[in-house]
């Protein structure tokens, strides 16, 4: 009996498995030709689409890619490549019109559809093609969600991206936002835009939308903001301190260089390696002798930044030949050697 | 006696059925994020960070042992990577063959005084080299210390907040590093390890470090092996993931943060199961801290590498194996079944003490009673056909099922011919590929009270052309 009834089983588990086998062999051999029919569909619509991206006179494509079955599909693969092989640099008004035109209606559908990934995806393409048009309805969406998962992190870049300024007041309604995703959305949005919005989070009190501002002007090198920079380096908080020696290491421009003195001595060792690194990177001479004193600091960091410092001096060989026979410290010649033949900074692509 | 063996026979059958199950209960946890995210736009989830300036820097290590064959296509995969910024640091631990050599000639280094900082202690360090086409690939000569000590003396070395560790005969995919980061920058610091899916190269075309085309060996062990990693991955690590009680990221492809692994004590050079041993390590102290961090797996197969082609080397790398798992929980033992550890003391550690270390002790007395009720009458035969029948579906029928999972989720092998050989060979398994399995693996607890420490001896083909 109890035999019998483990054969049943493991028959009828068997039996489940064939009949999931099969069913899924069949939709692989049913994906495989649906993707045999797009495939070839893009190929066919290849050529026109570029041609007309060159030159919209050639309305060829416009023709071919209403006679298709799969034309959003095939579209959204087009204009993805375009955008991928441009690098969203400078969006063609032809992406817009075209994803405008064929790809609104589905995008709506998608973004009410309960498939996630589809809907993510969604978002992501509406930035890329630059579809102003679904604006009210993202901003209707983020306005009615109260948790900040990935969705409303990518929904918020999508806003963004469409240079929709109110994600930021949307995005405050949230408890401890991500200091990157304030600096997603400065990225994104138009220059003048991001200015203003730069602006006032740095005259404001919230610390993690002041700590994107700061790091956006580094990364962009907006040397307008520099004052404003400079003020928070008397910020008391240590965080801020650092965020705004980092940008000023990135925007390598300082209009006082007594302003980073004190930070040689600072009981913060972060401190002491970012002024290191700025008195290299700005090529202050007069913090050369400090740099020697770096140069023995408890920190190994430390060490490391002044020892790079020196390597942008034009004599900065020569003294590292110097101090690695004659720093008083073991570790600072140790490093100063290091330097001299060492070439720092990881592949950058 | 007969009486002791149906009693046995009762408490396998038990232990089968309920193994079956914890894998079939581990399945549906991870089931529905693998489903819903296998139909996002990989490019599109990863192309924000392959551009952004914030996306942490990562060093490469690349601990190598008699690599000559692999070791420069391994690098030159590394190079490909995409990836805003990186380092790659290739350790040499004593190889008897021109594994530095190589190195030295194809990426024209010379060496250079580097003052290392020694945050963890390892065997001495004969020389640093820097090439001078790519400041950012350095090459460690040391002495041989095992794995372990190759990886310290890495970390030793590195630069950056990051660290990735690799085998030397790893091919790492395009955008493998931003897919395994992103867990990690979108956390904002609150995932600490994150570990990548490993699949197997054998059968793919693999050229210029790239693959090409994914496509199923001829050879059945590797495609048991294929099938293995289906189980291990889709079934156990993705749910033990998402409960946040993964033990295991693969010494093949995973990264960590550098200064916790540091405050951690590094990787163990007292155990062949370095890379389990230091996850476990890390989990018991952030849960000594009561700390929120997060270890968490990928689904998407992110690395490939190449799998032993013979027996005899599926042989040691097997009993290896089993004998790093024993290490690992003989070395934490008081994490098992201890509340102070929460889930990972109460589920994970009693999962791999009982499903992944003793079950080969469960399913090889399995096999001995099935074999003495067939044919020597020391049980019931009726008996010993349920035990059978239960061996099938403990080793055939779940490993045909993650089979079908795979391709409901992933569908990473593009012909219908690919399931159908996968489904197939996966039947087989209980009779002739898991009673080895089984030998080898109660050999590695054997091995683990010997104590005799060596690095995997596997004579590489390389994987790439």
């Amino acid at each position: 009996m109890t035999l019998y009834f483990f054969l049943a089983l493991i028959m009828l588990l068997f039996l489940f498995q064939l009949v999931l086998l099969l069913y899924l062999t069949r939709r692989k051999k049913e994906r495989q030709r649906y993707e045999e029919e797009i495939e070839q569909q893009y190929i066919h619509l290849t050529e026109p689409f570029s041609s007309y991206i060159m030159d919209p006179s050639d309305v060829r494509f416009l023709y071919a890619i209403r006679t298709i079955s799969h034309k959003e599909v095939v579209l959204e693969r087009l204009l993805n490549g375009y955008v991928a092989f441009t690098k969203g640099a400078n969006i063609s008004p032809l992406v817009k019109q075209l994803s405008e035109e064929f790809l609104t209606d589905l995008y709506s559908q998608i973004l009410n559809q309960r498939n996630w990934a589809k809907r993510i995806n969604a978002l992501h393409y509406i930035e890329d093609f630059h579809m102003l048009s679904l604006s009210p309805m993202l901003l209707k969406k983020i306005i009615e969600t109260h948790k900040l998962d990935a969705e409303t992190q990518q929904l918020v870049r999508t806003l963004a991206s469409l240079n929709e300024t109110r994600v930021i007041a949307e995005l405050q309604r949230f408890p401890a936002v991500p200091s990157r995703l304030y600096v997603d959305i400065f990225g994104r949005l138009q220059k003048e835009s991001a200015s203003k919005e730069i602006e006032t989070a740095l005259k404001g009190t919230d610390a993690a939308l002041k700590h994107a501002a700061l790091v956006f002007i580094g990364q962009s090198g907006a040397l307008s903001f520099l004052p404003f920079v400079e003020q928070e380096l008397e910020n008391q908080q240590v965080e801020t301190r650092i965020q705004a020696l980092k940008t000023i290491f990135r925007l390598e421009y300082l209009s006082d260089p007594d302003l980073i003195e004190p930070f040689f001595e600072s009981s913060h060792w972060t401190e002491r390696m970012f002024a290191a690194r700025i008195a290299g990177i700005l090529q202050l001479s007069r913090y050369k002798k400090t740099l020697s004193t770096l140069l023995g600091d408890s920190v190994w960091w430390v060490r490391y930044s002044a020892a790079e410092a020196y390597t942008r001096f034009s004599d900065g060989d020569m003294l590292l030949a110097h101090l690695s026979e004659n720093h008083p410290d073991r570790y600072g010649r140790d490093m100063a050697a290091q330097w001299r033949t060492y070439r720092s900074g990881g592949a950058r692509t | 006696m007969n009486l002791f063996f149906l009693f046995l026979s009762y408490i396998i059958i038990a232990y089968m059925l309920l193994s079956s199950l914890s894998y079939i209960a581990l399945f549906l946890l991870a089931f529905r994020k693998v489903y819903r995210e296998s139909e996002l736009d990989p490019r599109e989830t990863t192309e924000d960070l392959a551009g952004n300036e914030r996306t942490f820097p990562v060093s490469i290590l690349v601990p190598a042992y008699n690599e000559e064959v692999g070791v420069v296509s391994t690098v030159r995969s590394l190079l490909a990577l995409e990836y805003p910024e990186k380092e790659i640091v290739v350790i040499d631990d004593g190889s008897k063959d021109q594994t530095s050599a190589r190195m030295i000639e194809e990426f024209q280094m010379t060496e250079i005084p580097f003052a290392v900082r020694t945050y963890l202690k390892t065997a001495d360090i004969k020389g640093i080299y820097q090439s001078s086409i790519f400041p950012y690939i350095r090459l460690i000569k040391k002495e041989n210390g095992g794995k372990a000590d190759a990886l310290n003396a890495g970390i030793n070395l590195s630069s950056y907040p990051y660290f990735c560790a690799i085998d030397g005969d790893s091919i790492l995919e395009n955008d493998a590093l931003l897919k395994t980061m992103k867990p990690i920058i979108e956390s904002d610091g609150q995932i600490i390890v994150t570990g990548g899916s490993v699949r197997i190269a054998n059968g793919s075309t693999i050229s210029r470090s790239k693959v090409e085309l994914i496509n199923l060996p001829t050879n059945p062990i590797v495609i048991m092996q294929i099938i293995e990693y289906f189980r291990a991955f889709l079934i156990g690590r993705l749910a033990l993931s998402r409960l946040n009680i993964l033990l295991i990221v693969s010494g093949a492809f995973g990264v960590f943060h550098k200064e916790r692994v540091i405050r951690a004590g590094g990787y163990n050079v007292k155990t062949v199961g370095e890379d389990m041993e230091l996850v476990v390590r890390l989990h018991r102290l952030l849960r000594e801290e009561k700390s929120k961090q997060r270890i968490e797996y990928i689904p998407d197969p992110v690395c490939w590498t190449e799998a032993p082609e013979s027996l005899d080397v599926l042989r040691s790398q097997r009993i290896r194996w089993q004998r790093g798992l024993f290490e690992t929980l003989w070395t934490h033992k008081k994490m098992i079944f201890n509340p102070s550890y929460g889930s990972v003391g109460l589920l994970s550690m009693p999962y791999f003490l009982f499903v992944e270390l003793l079950g080969a002790v469960f399913e090889l007395c399995g096999y001995f009673i099935i074999a003495g009720g067939f044919f020597f009458s020391l049980i019931d035969p009726k008996v010993a056909g349920i035990l059978f029948l239960v061996t099938i579906f403990y080793g055939s029928l779940i490993s045909a099922l993650a089979v079908l999972l795979e391709e409901l989720t992933l569908h990473k092998y593009p012909k219908v011919s690919h399931l159908v050989r996968l489904y197939g060979w996966a039947l087989t398994e209980t009779f002739w590929y898991r009673p080895f399995m089984i030998i080898w693996r109660v050999q590695g607890i054997i091995a683990a009270f010997r104590k005799k420490q060596h690095w995997g001896d596997m004579k590489r083909k390389g994987i790439s052309t």
